[in-house]
């Protein structure tokens, strides 16, 4: 009997640790409120306007006509669901993450009990409560505002839930993007590359049906729509032709980037270890 | 006039000092350096491909056919590569520096604030791409048939542009003295130049009216362009010089009070 | 203004606005709709006055506000009241022809550019400063020769150590030969070799060219080893102001002894008190601060009652007096206005 209970003691040692962490990430976030605003809610927020302006005006201009299969209200319903996938996905950066190991801060987290990777996945779950309250908050504008003219609660469940894991897939990337801060100075250049593709592949700027056919296949072997095209089409109840199913490959995607930031990490540890940099 | 062209001689040599530090700099970050050109490749990728993939479907947007738009998207990424290339790295320098305090140092040198503040930072990288960017600029010119007038005009244009664009963002800047919270207002400044991307007639008539008057990015790229491409007569190179003149006004007297203010950050 | 004088300030103050916010979750939550700030005095009503050539150290805790009355008097913030001359001008103003006549340092920052070598900054400042190319030339190899550093100009800054990145900041500050020098804790964090050497720098080339020099520090021989007269700020006031000779006798009518004992002792023993002991080692060495007209009696009492093996007797140490002062800033007021000038 002596067992349970020092494991029960340690496992509550262990979820004090995280709640801890993640109280952390929450009081950080919102210690600045301006930086807050203009940092994380304020990119979206305009990305949205622009592509709401944009497309509303394409369909005006065409006196309504259907592009690419999709009627006005279609498109701009699209929209307000790329905005609130983009609310759960992209609440992480990696930029403070890249800046404890290039200011050498990585040092202290090889010494206390809890793990550089453990802090800033806690980090991560802390700004996703933030970033789950501000995206609820959209879904009530959105419909109110009209955007949304339905709302369904399996397909709003289902939505959610595959925003999430490409939540934490997004994650895992910035996770390994900034573990690139081992070998270069600036790892800002990757995650603005990586941005930039994202929102060109991933359906945020306009929806995959609108590419051309050959483009589509190949956009669609690659881990992008999964970031905002799988998770806006599940919120719309809509009928997905993927090559493999959702979950199936969000799975799949998340432990190879897992496993590539596993691989940077073991080589940038053993380069730090060794040199002290 | 003898001042003024000691003055001249003065920021001249400067400025050369300026790009000869910042080119030693690069060079010595050889992956950065490439990284930086692709950035802005895939860039230019992206913005090419969302305008071809948008006229796969339609024909028109608004008044322009595919070729005046592309005009439209050659004539913005002229403007941002230059703004990339002089003055982008500045205004993230400018935010860290006033963080640390090294504001202080640019604080006691005998040049104009503004000057060392903001024409420090030449990205050398960039610069690579110039001969790119206006090459795209004269093809798709030539592929909508500018008129000589617009073509004597077209360099004058993209330079009134980028002075709009970087006075605006200067004032915009002077805000950082205020928020504490610098890289806030520094992803402000991407996100008006994101709005500026469009053309100004795909937005609706309150984003009209914001981002020409009182944050005037339209005016940055749809002003020259319709000029250019006579979508919109002579009237819209009035506002644009107006907004210059008014935004350089602005700043001179924004500067001025936030250095009076100035707390500088404690050792 | 007589030329002779060189910084004069007169009721110099500056306050500056702070926020505040409580600590935790619900802190962060209640401060993100409403802060709260509050004004917060820096420097008040600070007089003061350096004549040309002269060097003055300006003495006090963390927080005391000698940074600030520095940043005042070179132009970086403006008073909130009061008036402030350098060289003539008004600081605060600005003027390119004061900016070019001063230099700055700070012990805490780095004004030289990160990624390249010294010599890349220093070809930056002279055209910053309008110095000629030849005589810059000249400049930066005098100013190796006395810093010893003819073989780092040509290094990366990130790659040099603390000790030789500062003689490149002192560099980089005199290469324009500035009247007026304000050095912010020059040697912070430096190690004792690396803090002499800039002393004797700075001595040497101060006695050259009769730089006027504002020197802040914490480490109390840069004082010693540079300044003629101290001024001590506390809570932004000045409270002392005159030479180093009457600061160091501040405590004349005192004796400064160092105990050495067999064995450890009872250090409550109210006798320690009296005499202001600070334990160097607890029980076993101590020194203490006994007024002259009691040696005699307080030495044959602690003779008497402990072991003693060993004793000496000094003037004090400056650096005991500052501490001393900074415990007890009543012994100020005690000694009144005559410490002002």
């Amino acid at each position: 009997m002596i067992f349970p209970s020092s494991l029960s003691r340690l496992l509550s040692y262990e979820l004090k640790k995280w709640m801890a962490t993640i109280s952390l990430s929450i009081t950080q976030r919102l210690a600045y409120k301006v930086n807050f605003f203009l940092l994380f809610l304020g990119p979206m927020l305009v990305f949205f306007l622009v592509q709401y302006n944009l497309w509303h005006s394409l369909f005006l201009f065409r006196e309504g006509a259907p592009i690419g299969g999709y009627t006005r209200d279609e498109m701009i319903a699209y929209q307000g669901w790329v905005l609130v996938t983009a609310l759960l996905t992209q609440g992480f950066h990696s930029r403070d993450l890249a800046q404890d190991i290039r200011l050498g801060r990585i040092s202290s987290y090889l010494i206390y009990p809890f793990d550089f990777w453990q802090y800033h996945l806690g980090t991560f779950l802390g700004l996703q409560c933030i970033q789950l309250c501000i995206a609820t908050t959209a879904v009530a504008a959105l419909f109110f505002t009209g955007v949304f003219q339905e709302l369904s609660a399996t397909h709003l469940f289902l939505g959610v839930s595959v925003a999430l894991c490409a939540g934490l897939l997004w994650y895992l990337i910035q996770y390994a993007l900034g573990l690139f801060a081992f070998w270069i100075e600036q790892t800002w250049t990757l995650r603005v590359l990586f941005a930039l593709i994202a929102s060109f592949c991933s359906g945020a700027i306009f929806p995959l049906e609108l590419l051309p056919e050959w483009a589509r296949e190949i956009v669609l072997l690659s881990p992008f729509p999964y970031l905002t095209y799988v998770p806006v089409k599940t919120f719309l109840g809509a009928e997905l032709d993927l090559p493999l199913p959702a979950p199936v490959a969000l799975t799949f995607w998340s432990i190879v980037v897992w496993g590539c930031g596993k691989l940077l990490w073991n080589r940038g540890m053993r380069m730090y270890t060794a040199a002290g940099m | 006039m003898k001042n003024l062209r000691t003055q001249m001689q003065y920021y001249g040599t400067l400025y050369r000092s300026f790009f000869e530090l910042c080119a030693a700099e690069a060079l010595s970050f050889r992956t950065h350096f490439v990284l930086l050109i692709v950035v802005d490749l895939i860039f230019y990728g992206t913005m090419f491909g969302t305008a071809e993939v948008l006229y796969h479907h339609v024909e028109e947007i608004g008044p322009w056919n595919r070729s005046q738009f592309l005009f439209f998207v050659a004539f913005f990424l002229t403007v941002d590569q230059l703004h990339m290339t002089l003055f982008a790295m500045s205004f993230w320098e400018f935010s860290s520096d006033l963080r640390l305090g090294k504001l202080d140092f640019w604080l006691v040198k005998p040049a104009h604030i503004l000057f060392i503040v903001f024409f420090r930072h030449i990205r050398v990288a960039s610069l690579l791409l110039a001969p790119l960017v206006w090459g795209a600029l004269i093809f798709s010119g030539i592929q909508v048939g500018l008129s000589p007038l617009s073509w004597c005009m077209l360099p004058l244009l993209v330079l009134l542009s980028l002075a709009l664009l970087i006075t605006m963002e200067i004032l915009l800047s002077a805000a950082m003295f205020w928020t504490v919270e610098n890289d806030g207002i520094n992803f402000l400044r991407m996100q008006v130049q994101s709005v500026g991307r469009w053309p100004d007639f795909i937005y609706q008539y309150l984003f009209q009216k914001l981002f020409s008057v009182f944050i005037p990015i339209l005016l940055v790229t749809s002003a020259p362009v319709h000029y250019l491409l006579q979508t919109r007569g002579e009237e819209v190179l009035f506002f644009l010089l107006a907004a210059l003149l008014g935004m350089l006004f602005l700043v001179s007297k924004v500067w001025r009070y936030a250095l009076l203010r100035y707390e500088s950050a404690s050792s | 203004m007589d030329p002779e004088i060189t910084i004069r300030c007169t009721n110099l103050s500056k306050n500056f606005r702070v926020s505040e916010k409580q600590a935790g979750l619900a802190g962060s939550l209640s401060s993100f709709f409403k802060r709260t700030y509050r004004s917060v005095p820096a420097i008040q009503s600070f007089s003061f006055e350096a004549q040309k050539g002269e060097i003055v150290g300006l003495l006090g805790p963390n927080g005391a506000g000698k940074t600030t009355l520095m940043k005042m008097l070179t132009g970086i913030i403006v008073p909130s009241s009061g008036t402030a001359q350098v060289l003539g001008f008004s600081p605060s103003e600005r003027k390119r022809a004061f900016r070019r006549q001063i230099s700055l340092v700070m012990g805490q920052k780095s004004q030289l550019w990160w990624d390249i070598p010294a010599l890349d900054s220093f070809h930056l400042l002279g055209k910053y400063y309008e110095v000629e190319h030849s005589q810059l030339h000249h400049r930066i190899q005098e100013l190796a020769d006395l810093l010893d550093v003819h073989g780092l100009l040509n290094t990366h800054i990130r790659k040099l150590s603390l000790g030789e990145r500062m003689k490149m900041e002192l560099m980089a500050s005199l290469l324009h030969n500035p009247r007026v020098l304000f050095l912010d804790e020059p040697t912070i964090g430096l190690d004792l070799v690396a803090q002499r050497n800039i002393r004797e720098f700075l001595k040497f080339y101060q006695e050259q060219h009769q730089t006027t020099i504002l020197l802040t520090s914490h480490y109390m021989g840069d004082v010693q080893a540079l300044a003629e007269r101290i001024v001590l700020v506390l809570d932004g006031e000045k409270r002392f102001d005159d030479s180093i000779e009457h600061f160091e006798s501040f405590f004349g009518g005192e004796k400064y002894v160092q105990l050495e004992l067999e064995a450890a002792v009872d250090t409550e023993d109210p006798l320690w008190k009296r005499y202001d002991t600070v334990w160097v080692e607890n029980g076993v060495r101590a020194d203490l601060r006994i007024p002259t007209h009691r040696f005699h009696h307080a030495l044959r009492e602690i003779f008497e009652r402990f072991p003693v093996q060993n004793f000496t007797t000094e003037k004090l140490p400056i650096e005991r007096v500052l501490t001393s002062l900074l415990e007890n800033p009543r012994l100020l007021e005690q000694r009144g206005e005559s410490s002002l000038r």
